[in-house]
């Protein structure tokens, strides 16, 4: 037996007061976006009333309405340019972040290695101080005013002397050049000595390490042999807290200077999300960051064992980020680094400018990724592609291709038009698109095409479950939640890892 | 001998298990033919794909697979990517006339801000040789190029003036034979 409705009796919505919006329901409310990203969230009968357009003016939905500037009649145009200004605002300034792969030379076997590793034998994979030269010659070409070298591997400490090469290198340059520099490590930290932990913390290198949870997942997904150390975790956990002594020691604000540690969610970490957060609130770190299992490098191989269905995922995420807004109330300081990206754009209305959530992303004019053997990748992503076999994302070669030919390359230029959520279909009308993005180097892995079909993306449902999940908050949240929700917005500069523009 | 697949209307896919491969039907009213050459060229990767026109308004798109032996259901996979891939590159396409503005703005913004101006070694390598762009009214030229110059014997106002006159005649000449000949072009 069928249902039928009459249509023709269901009450018909008007336009000719609403201001253009987008909308999306999420649990008992529906979400209204404005053309420019400001939002409103209403509950269903005040939804029928904007839909209706009996909304008198004057009224507390007025006002929100009004404030959102989702009404025709108070239209705010200059307060719309503005904030589509703000959003854009990285647009055109060129590449900031830089990635060295000093080498791919990895004393630790990660069941998911996104950077297709190599053996400790494998000294060929070690890139040549005259290549870190010529790598750092091409990035000071960058139009961006502000440049970030990271540097990654395989593990970039097996080959220090090449990072310390680079880092003299790229000082003494840029005292003619005067950008503000700052480096960037990326490290397990298994092979950390005081002599380099000195010369990391008086070059101002940043740090970063990954802990991929509790120490018996951490030492089962990233295993390392036993002649560097009985447990890989042990030994990331000890040379974090020595470092983040060591910033105290120098006087620096340890809620802005520490270790920030990252995790790559595995299958068998899902059900053990508070042990997760625990162990990250009592290692001192003030962000978690939640990253699901990317295609990339070794994790294509792997998956069967360690991946999961993203329904999967967004529960853990849940559940973790609710019991860090707890542990936040209780007066730790700890924030969900995606949920801090996607408030700052909802709440604040501006871009925290990461590369891998922003439109157009940030491969080629946001990021370069430079091979060990000198070759110029739109991003890191796009060079673990390289190393399983596949070309697509290179653009050059420091020996001999220029600056502005790697920036106009039709690869670049393909990706900046992929990565624009306006010419999508989904995103198009999707309420979350202002607030959203897709790297179309996950596109080309996962569907052999830049262009992502996002209704069978595994990275759009991630976005858009924390997204829903980030509303369903503010729909519903005290005072208290709403107060923690809006501190993960703050965006405080590190100016100590800053080299000024004199060279200093 | 063909084979219906599961959930697929048949005058739209049918599989072919001896051969490995799968035909679907697409027509051409619904669907632009960049949209097929869109959604076939994801598929290179793991098919070869072949194209034609069997009948008026239809195209057939064969996806059959580089490695031989697929069962019904990795073809009945195939076919629904393609056909949720074809309606991607079919919509895509119409929301990216409806927005080019905005997308070509900041794409050259993004570009053009990341390159910087160019250094004046590349600008010494800048080829200027060939023209811009076509330009068959000839609007970028100049009088005496579009008409030739006439030079007047020097000191003669008169005779120069008279030269001017002569080539306005010349040139509305010109443009009359020229719509007799596009009115010709356009009967035949």
């Amino acid at each position: 037996m069928s249902a039928r409705v009459d249509l023709l009796a269901l009450p018909r919505p008007k336009s000719d007061h609403a201001a253009p919006f987008r909308m999306r329901r999420v649990g008992d409310h529906v979400v209204l976006t404005s053309v420019a990203g400001r939002y409103a969230i209403l509950d269903r009968d005040e939804f029928a009333r904007f839909a209706a357009g009996d909304v008198p003016e004057g009224t507390p939905l007025f006002e929100r309405l009004k404030a959102a500037n989702l009404l025709r009649d108070h239209f705010d145009v200059p307060a719309a340019a503005d904030m589509l200004r703000a959003r854009r605002a990285f647009v055109g300034a060129g590449p900031n972040l830089h990635i060295l792969v000093v080498t791919l030379r990895c004393n630790t076997s990660c069941v998911y290695c996104h950077a297709s590793r190599a053996n400790m034998n494998a000294t060929h994979t070690d890139m040549t101080p005259e290549i870190a030269e010529k790598c750092v010659d091409f990035i000071l070409q960058s139009t961006n005013p502000s440049v970030t070298i990271e540097f990654q591997g395989g593990e970039p400490l097996v080959a220090f002397d090449v990072m310390k090469h680079t880092i003299e290198y790229a000082l003494e340059q840029n005292r003619s050049v005067g950008k503000e520099l700052e480096f960037t490590l990326v490290s397990n930290l298994s092979l950390m000595d005081e002599e380099k932990l000195a010369y990391l913390v008086d070059k101002r290198v940043q740090i970063c390490t990954s802990i991929d949870g509790p120490p018996d997942i951490h030492d089962e997904v990233r295993k390392l042999p036993k002649a560097y150390g009985e447990s890989g975790h042990d030994l990331a956990v000890e040379w974090t807290r020595k470092i983040n002594a060591r910033y105290r020691e120098m006087g620096l604000d340890e809620t802005l200077y520490h270790v920030e540690a990252l995790v790559t969610t595995t299958r068998a970490l899902l059900p053990r999300w508070k042990e997760l957060v625990d162990t990250y609130v009592e290692l001192g770190c003030r962000a978690l960051f939640l990253r699901p299992l990317d295609p990339f490098g070794f994790a294509d191989k792997t998956g069967d064992r360690i991946e999961y269905p993203r329904e999967a995922y967004l529960e853990y995420y849940r559940h973790a980020v609710d019991y860090m807004i707890e542990r936040n109330k209780e007066g730790v300081e700890i924030l969900e680094r995606y949920a801090a990206i996607f408030l700052t754009k909802i709440l604040r209305g501006e871009d925290p400018n990461f590369l891998d959530i922003r439109q157009p992303a940030g491969a080629g004019i946001g990021q370069l990724a430079y091979n060990y053997d000198g070759a110029i990748f739109t991003c890191d992503e796009g060079r673990m592609l390289h190393e399983m076999g596949d070309d697509s994302f290179r653009l050059g070669h420091v020996d001999e291709t220029s600056y502005r030919d790697v920036i106009g390359h039709e690869t670049v230029r393909a990706t900046v038009i992929a990565g624009q959520l306006a010419g999508q279909p989904d995103c198009e009308s999707c309420a979350y698109q202002l607030y959203c993005g897709i790297p179309p180097v996950h596109s080309h892995k996962t569907q052999g095409t830049l262009f992502e079909r996002m209704r069978e993306s595994t990275l759009c449902q991630v976005h858009k479950g924390i997204q829903d999940y980030l509303f369903e908050k503010l729909a519903t949240a005290d005072a208290e939640t709403r107060q923690v929700l809006e501190r993960w917005t703050t965006i405080r500069p590190r100016d100590h890892f800053l080299h000024a523009p004199t060279g200093g | 001998m063909p084979n219906p697949l599961v959930g697929v209307p048949e005058a739209l896919a049918e599989a072919e298990l001896g051969e490995s491969a799968a035909h679907l039907m697409v027509d051409d009213s619904i669907y632009p033919l960049e949209a097929v050459y869109g959604a076939s060229f994801t598929f290179l990767d793991r098919c070869f794909v072949l194209i034609d026109r069997p009948e008026p308004g239809r195209f057939r798109v064969t996806l059959s697979t580089k490695k031989p032996g697929a069962d019904e259901a990795t073809l009945r996979a195939l076919v629904g990517e393609f056909a949720n891939e074809l309606l991607a590159q079919a919509w895509r396409r119409k929301i990216v006339e409806e927005n080019r503005a905005t997308l070509e703005a900041v794409t050259m913004q993004a570009i053009g801000g990341a390159m910087g101006p160019p250094t004046l070694d590349e600008l010494e390598d800048f080829d200027f040789s060939e023209e811009p762009f076509e330009d068959p009214l000839g609007i970028a030229m100049s009088w005496e190029e579009k008409y030739g110059k006439k030079t007047p014997p020097k000191g003669d106002a008169d005779a120069s003036a008279a030269s001017a006159d002569a080539a306005a005649e010349d040139a509305a000449e010109d443009a009359t034979a020229d719509q007799d000949s596009d009115a010709k072009g356009g009967a035949e």
